[in-house]
């Protein structure tokens, strides 16, 4: 097991270093010259030198790349060049609010998915299977922003519809997040479920005389689940990179909102390291997804 | 089962926080809200984020807005004399202002302030207002010397500026945000000084208490302001990005002032939802402009271009985009901003001179011409596509291009942009603050303008030396009329009104009279 985790680790390596130059690269070769897009409608020649210089503009492009990733390998990811403040500072005080957020939406999306999915599988084409499979299909279909627009227009007044100041704040971004979510792991759960319950080892159980629900908590669920918790651990850091819709629309300072600044004013360093630091995530979660995944079935563990 | 309780759990969860919140408070706090986190506290390293100086900070003369009119008052300094040359600025400051911390204001921190901006290590976006313009500013900027030679304090009340030469404008660039006051105490030799609230200290109505990145800017009445305390306890900034959740905190009254600048997207609805009332407008000094290419034929010839003003119905545009909120402009001076000739000859609509006009200069089938605009405005889109419909009636087939920001930047700097639309707002009142910004050598290229009158050119360098008030006057009035009417190098098309909608509590408010979405807010008081 040790082995297979490290093997899994240092095959990410490679992937970061080339993943790093491939984002250094397409940031740099967009056109234009960035101080001049940063002080817009005012020309001032002398200024834009003077900028230019001081950022290590003029060096080649190869010298900045092996600058960059020097200093990022000891935790340096530059100074935002708007908010003139080291990005790896910015992005440590943000990510406390996109992991709270995407933590709420994880867990909403586990609390209503999987017993909706159960239920569903187990009253197929009843009334109610019919109704949350056509809400799960909602949620996964509907972009994020919409939902966004109708949960504030239903709830303002109630709940606050911008800002975490309070924990109130995190509700509604809670439920646009996870809701798509949520319907993909109720979906997920069902067929999984249903397939299961069409197994030989379930009539089995049938037969020996035990109560349905036993037959489905006990022998059905356990093997059901698994590609769900897969699942569920992948769907963590794409909401952690995903959130950046939802926190722009509720104004929550999280790395999403950092990201569309960036954007905004091409700020370069914090765009680079904001895409760095989401991708190293991801990276991550599909590590620890395949970890876990080889732990609960450990047919996956391929010698 | 368990599974059942669970989610009866978490459905009674959301129920409970369902509960009506707490109503608003109604609180003595101004509650605003910015799209972004302010660039910087440091006003003299940004161009973009002034309400933090404009609140904070105080600057040695200050522009107020009489009755809609910029006006020059006294700031830091009560008092002032200009030597007849116009080269000799000596500035009598107020006693007893003391900055946030408690540091006496003295003339020493003027010329810190100075020398801050023009030391090329603090690395200021702002230097404009001394480079070129103090004397030996520009030689500390690019390295020959080791301060500004032009400022100095005479005594503790008293500091004096000489010039290079004689400019104008210079108490109206005093003015601007850039030329805030620092304290030279608390702020040399301090890197933080610009993000960290604890260190920024100025002389202003209020002090910068708290910045959570990303969230909040938390601004603390200044109870020892020199004159006077303000009517409310502080300013709260919160930052929203989204347009519609900006829209739906004013309504629920999180917010007290709506400024459309930031969402214009939103006017429609507050029209439609029965706020008119509450929406106060005051002009605005800033032109909206279309630019032509001189150097892209056959834009390069006068008479086309002539023909092309004709063509283009500019109330029309703003009947059908802003419901007429705004004024047709016949100059590139707006209206509120010093040399604005009133009297100037209307540009007329009329497509059948237009095409009359475009046959004698040898276009009588019209012709292929570009429009470009940035990719991410709609604003821009909306207009240049209106423009691009009036040319289609005298038979020009104009092409809109679409640059992402950066291109536009770099082919605008290299003067191959073709013509556009955009406007321009006044930093300061003076006719330099357009004229010069655009027409003269050093900036027609950079503007994709290439305007070639050397004329105009030598009469627009004169101006900005000249001493006579009248004269110079004058000298832009006949600047103007050559860059619109004469040369036609450009077609004014409006200048628009700012809008605002206030929450019915806010009393005091008053529309500044320049083209920044940000202001102070000194004045207002709260009602019950």
């Amino acid at each position: 097991m040790a082995k297979y985790i490290t093997k899994r680790i240092l095959v990410t390596i490679p992937v970061l270093l080339g993943m790093i130059l491939l984002i250094f690269f397409m940031l740099n070769v967009v056109p234009g010259d960035p101080v001049t897009v940063m002080m817009k409608e005012h020309l001032k020649e002398d200024v834009v030198e003077n900028l230019r210089r001081s950022m290590h503009l003029d060096d080649p492009f190869f010298i900045r790349y092996l600058r960059y990733v020097w200093d990022a390998i000891r935790g340096d990811l530059g100074v935002s060049w708007k908010l003139s403040r080291p990005v790896t500072g910015l992005i440590a005080t943000a990510f406390p609010y996109t992991l709270r957020l995407a933590v709420c939406a994880a867990l909403f999306s586990w609390i209503m998915g999987i017993p909706v999915g159960i239920i569903s599988a187990v009253r197929k084409n009843s009334l109610i299977d019919h109704l949350s499979m056509g809400l799960s299909l909602f949620g996964v279909s509907m972009p994020v922003f919409w939902v966004a627009l109708i949960l504030q227009n239903t709830f303002k007044g109630t709940l606050p519809v911008s800002g975490v100041q309070t924990w109130k704040g995190y509700i509604l971004p809670t439920i646009v997040l996870g809701w798509s979510s949520a319907g993909r792991i109720a979906r997920l759960t069902r067929s999984n479920l249903l397939e299961v319950l069409r197994e030989d080892y379930i009539r089995t159980a049938r037969s020996k005389g035990l109560s349905r629900l036993m037959v489905i908590t006990r022998h059905a669920l356990k093997n059901a689940l698994i590609p769900v918790i897969t699942v569920m651990a992948i769907q963590i850091s794409s909401l952690l990179s995903g959130a950046v819709i939802t926190e722009s629309v509720f104004s929550i300072p999280g790395v999403g909102s950092l990201a569309i600044s960036a954007i905004k004013n091409r700020d370069m360093p914090l765009l680079q390291g904001t895409v760095i630091f989401t991708a190293v995530l991801i990276i991550v979660g599909n590590l620890v997804a395949d970890v876990l995944y080889s732990i609960i079935d450990p047919r996956i563990r391929v010698e | 089962m368990k599974r059942l309780t669970s989610l009866a759990l978490a459905l009674l969860l959301v129920l409970a926080a369902m509960a009506p919140a707490a109503l608003a408070e109604k609180d003595n706090w101004l509650h605003l809200f910015l799209t972004d986190n302010p660039e910087t506290l440091d006003v003299q390293l940004t161009t973009d984020s002034y309400t933090i100086p404009l609140n904070c900070f105080d600057r040695l003369v200050e522009t107020d807005t009489v009755d809609g009119v910029a006006q020059i008052v006294p700031g830091l300094a009560d008092s002032w004399d200009i030597s007849e040359d116009g080269l000799t600025y000596t500035f009598h400051l107020h006693e007893g202002v003391t900055f946030h911390n408690g540091d006496p204001f003295t003339a020493d921190d003027v010329v810190y302030t100075v020398n801050r901006m023009m030391d090329p290590a603090t690395l200021a976006k702002n230097t404009d207002i001394y480079y070129g313009v103090v004397a030996g500013a520009a030689d500390f900027y690019d390295g020959n010397a080791d301060s500004v030679s032009g400022v100095v304090a005479l005594d503790d009340n008293t500091v004096q500026f000489t010039l290079e030469q004689a400019y104008a404008p210079f108490l109206s660039c005093l003015a601007t945000p850039g030329g805030s006051i620092f304290n030279r105490e608390s702020t040399e030799g301090v890197e933080d000084f610009g993000v960290n609230p604890a260190v920024c200290f100025g002389t202003g109505p209020f002090q910068v208490t708290g910045w959570e990145l990303g969230s909040r800017v938390t601004l603390k009445a200044n109870p020892d302001y020199f004159k006077g305390a303000p009517q409310i306890d502080g300013i709260t900034l919160d930052i929203v990005s989204d347009a519609d959740t900006q829209r739906m905190m004013f309504e629920e009254g999180d917010i007290d002032v709506f400024n459309f600048d930031y969402a214009e997207s939103q006017l429609q609805w507050f029209l439609d939802n029965g706020y008119q009332d509450q929406i106060v407008s005051g002009s605005r000094a800033g032109t909206y402009y279309f630019m032509f290419n001189t150097t892209i034929e056959p834009l390069n010839d006068p008479e086309v271009r002539k023909a092309l003003q004709m063509a283009i119905d500019r109330q029309g545009i703003l009947d059908a985009l802003y419901s007429g909120e705004g004024k047709v402009l016949n100059t590139f001076i707006p209206e509120g901003v010093l040399s604005h000739n009133d009297a100037a000859e209307e540009i007329p609509y009329d497509p059948e001179q237009a095409k009359a006009k475009l046959a004698e200069a040898g276009y009588p089938d019209g012709f292929d011409m570009e429009i470009a605009i940035m990719a991410d405005s709609t604003t821009s889109l909306n207009v240049s596509t209106i423009i691009q419909s009036y040319l289609q009636q005298i038979g020009v087939r104009a092409e809109i291009k679409q640059y992402d920001e950066s291109s536009y930047y770099d082919i605008r700097r290299d003067g191959e942009l073709p013509s556009y639309y955009n406007s321009w707002s006044a930093d300061f009142n003076d006719p330099d603050n357009f004229l010069y910004t655009f027409f003269s050598r050093k900036n027609t290229k950079g503007r994709s303008i290439n305007y070639d009158n050397q004329e105009i050119m030598d009469l627009l360098e004169e101006a900005r030396v000249m001493v006579d008030f009248d004269a110079r006057m004058a000298a832009y009035q006949t600047i103007d009329d050559a860059v619109v009417h004469q040369d036609a190098i450009t077609l004014p098309l409006y200048q628009r009104n700012h809008l605002f909608c206030l929450n019915p509590r806010v009393q005091g408010f008053k529309v500044a009279w320049n083209g920044w979405s940000d202001m102070s807010f000194y004045t207002i008081s709260l009602a019950d």
